[in-house]
């Protein structure tokens, strides 16, 4: 029983993981660039909530319909961000050398970092719900009603990121910049505002998952370097572009290290992440959904 | 080049790029008469009464951040890897000496070769993981395998775990200003030799097109794994000498990710896959941030981050790189409008 349990607490953090990896895999696929500044963009999403959260009620608690409230205008604010770095600062190194480009947005997220605790301080914040106690219990499994609504918001995000991609204008002109940039610019898609788009988006739903995460987890300024490599385990894992393959590994990588914490320590769940992101890039560095990006690049 | 048209024409009269070019050849000449007038001059301050105290530790540190940084270069910029994990090797020889020196008691010369043995077995079994891989993958591996290493050394008893090792009855700092001024210069006098050596060249060959070195018939995975060895020899001595100059090592600083930003921007600031660029960048660099770090408490990452944004966007081939690019700016048309290019000139453009 104490496994169900602990797949359960996997499955409702994976969601939000999986929230978060989306985005980076989509800039991954679309904009070719590796986004050591994506957990920062969770960050800043969890802060968002928060501020709009505290000056509203004056504490950081509130109803959950207030919460949920805040979130738009998260996703809203978190497009803006992602949309100016891009157009601003990432755009300069789009087809030089990988490592510059890892080395910009490594910049940006250091800059942010201390930023944030210039703002905001070091300390952990963490968002209050009202109703969240006492937690449900379904068959025996504890299940916190906040990770519950958390996970639903996960997927919701998700799904919307999914359906706009499919069935949008837009989403079909950033699916054609990932595609094939040049043909998609002779068809008349203005590819340097696509990227951008896809930036602020993924930016997005990056810091839509920050907000729940506020009120599940914690947010401090440094969270963000290891939501970015774990959505790189999961992008790693399910391959790169792909949505089902990041949602999927996003939802394993909760259950691996949820199994971990409650079966050997939770101080082992960084260490058995970062392993697994090894062994995938060496067993599997295409990913398990799709044809992933090149090896060779 | 990137240089501003406003000033590139003072700069054109006071420095032409002919004169710069044979600044160039001159130094080209002379690299080994120049790197031992650098041992000398390193080797000058305690002559003159310079024994201890900030400046001391300064320019110890100055030296330690040169000999990471070229050693980042070696795989990072001659060989076109670029490593975000360099510091595992630092680290893993920080941790191995400190446990010697204070648990297994050992004298500090003897623990140092333990050290070196104890990272070159880690860099063969890493370098066997990680440089299968390439571009991104390769990247983010080794930024991988740094994190996993430093969580493990936190978990486990014998490191010492969170609080890390405290160590006592280290050499004086003078030592240590040796130690880091003698592994420099031999550093830089074995990257200068490799550079012109058929060695040297493959690794370019690597960096530009790997495909093709391995179809000439070079057996790519060998120069790389020996030049991932050397980094790592050199970075493991550098860590090894550094837990007992700080007296103090946890698993935050040995396994410092920032420092590892920090001597890639080091040596992308100097100019990549050049001898002095690193060096150069990274005693400038580390000024600024000692200067940063003193004066502006709490901003230093932000104006890191800045400075590498800057570089990246307006001067990725570095302070080497550009001034060699302007000293060659000429070789186009003087050489009938072939694209000659020096031999090690930096070849990261399109």
């Amino acid at each position: 029983m104490a496994i169900a349990q602990f797949v359960v607490n996997g499955l409702l953090v994976g969601a939000l993981f999986a929230a978060v990896a989306v985005g980076f895999a989509l800039i991954w696929g679309v904009v070719d660039i590796i986004n050591l500044a994506h957990g920062e963009m969770v960050m800043l999403g969890g802060y968002t909530a928060y501020w709009l959260l505290s000056i509203a009620t004056g504490t950081a608690e509130g109803s959950v319909l207030l919460f949920l409230a805040t979130i738009p205008v998260v996703v809203g604010v978190l497009f803006i961000v992602g949309y100016a770095l891009q157009r601003t600062l990432v755009s300069r190194v789009i087809g030089t050398d990988i490592f510059l480009t890892l080395l910009v947005t490594f910049g940006i997220s250091i800059a942010i970092q201390q930023l944030a605790i210039q703002a905001w301080t070091a300390n952990p914040r963490s968002i209050q719900v009202a109703f969240a106690d006492p937690s449900m219990v379904v068959g025996g499994l504890v299940v916190p009603k906040m990770k519950l609504v958390a996970f639903a918001g996960a997927i919701v995000l998700t799904g919307i990121l999914y359906l706009f991609l499919q069935r949008t204008r837009t989403g079909r002109a950033i699916r054609a910049v990932s595609q094939n940039p040049e043909a998609a610019a002779l068809v008349g898609i203005d590819v340097e505002h696509t990227r951008a788009v896809t930036f602020g988006i993924s930016s997005a739903v990056a810091g839509g998952a920050g907000a729940f995460i506020a009120t599940i987890l914690n947010i401090q300024p440094q969270m963000g370097l290891i939501y970015t490599l774990k959505s790189f385990v999961i992008v790693v894992f399910g391959g790169v572009g792909s949505i089902p393959g990041a949602l999927t590994g996003g939802l394993l990588l909760g259950v691996v290290e949820e199994l971990t914490a409650g079966l050997v320590s939770s101080q082992w769940t960084l260490a058995v992440s970062f392993t697994l992101l090894i062994v995938l890039l060496v067993v599997k560095p295409k990913g398990l959904f799709g044809t992933g990006a090149d090896n060779e690049h | 080049m990137s240089t501003d048209p406003d000033t590139s024409g003072l700069l054109r009269s006071i420095l032409p790029p002919k004169r710069l070019d044979r600044l160039f050849d001159l130094c080209g000449a002379h690299g080994w008469k120049l790197i031992g007038a650098g041992a000398v001059v390193g080797a000058l301050p305690p002559v003159f009464g310079l024994r201890e105290g900030y400046m001391m530790t300064v320019l110890s540190e100055m030296f330690l951040f040169a000999i990471l940084a070229l050693s980042w270069d070696i795989v990072g910029g001659q060989t076109g890897y670029p490593s975000f994990g360099n510091m595992a090797f630092f680290g893993i020889g920080g941790y191995a000496t400190a446990i010697l020196v204070k648990d297994a008691a050992v004298s500090f010369p003897i623990a140092m070769v333990g050290a070196v043995v104890a990272v070159l077995v880690f860099a063969a079994i890493n370098g066997l993981i990680v440089l299968r891989l390439r571009g991104h993958y390769f990247a983010i591996a080794t930024l991988g395998i740094l994190l996993a290493i430093q969580q493990v050394t936190r978990n486990l008893d014998i490191t010492g775990g969170a609080s890390g090792k405290i160590l006592f009855d280290v050499p004086p700092g003078i030592v240590f200003y040796y130690f880091f001024l003698a592994v420099l210069v031999v550093e830089m006098a074995v990257v200068y030799y490799l550079t012109q050596t058929r060695f040297g060249f493959i690794l370019n060959a690597i960096r530009d097109d790997e495909g093709k070195a391995t179809a000439m018939g070079f057996n790519t995975t060998y120069y790389k794994t020996a030049a991932w060895m050397l980094a790592a020899l050199f970075t493991g001595l550098a860590g090894g000498a550094y837990g007992l100059f700080n007296t103090f090592l946890d698993p935050q600083t040995a396994y410092n990710g920032a420092w590892n930003v920090e001597l890639i921007a080091m040596a992308l600031m100097g100019g990549t896959g050049t001898v002095a660029g690193p060096v150069i960048g990274a005693f400038g660099l580390h000024t600024i941030i000692e200067y940063v770090e003193s004066s502006f408490v709490g901003w230093q990452l932000v104006l890191l981050g800045v400075a590498i944004i800057v570089t990246v966007i307006r001067f990725p081939k570095g302070v080497v790189g550009t001034l060699r690019a302007y000293a060659n700016e000429m070789d186009y048309y003087e050489r009938g409008g072939m694209a000659a290019t020096d031999d090690e000139e930096v070849t990261t453009d399109e």
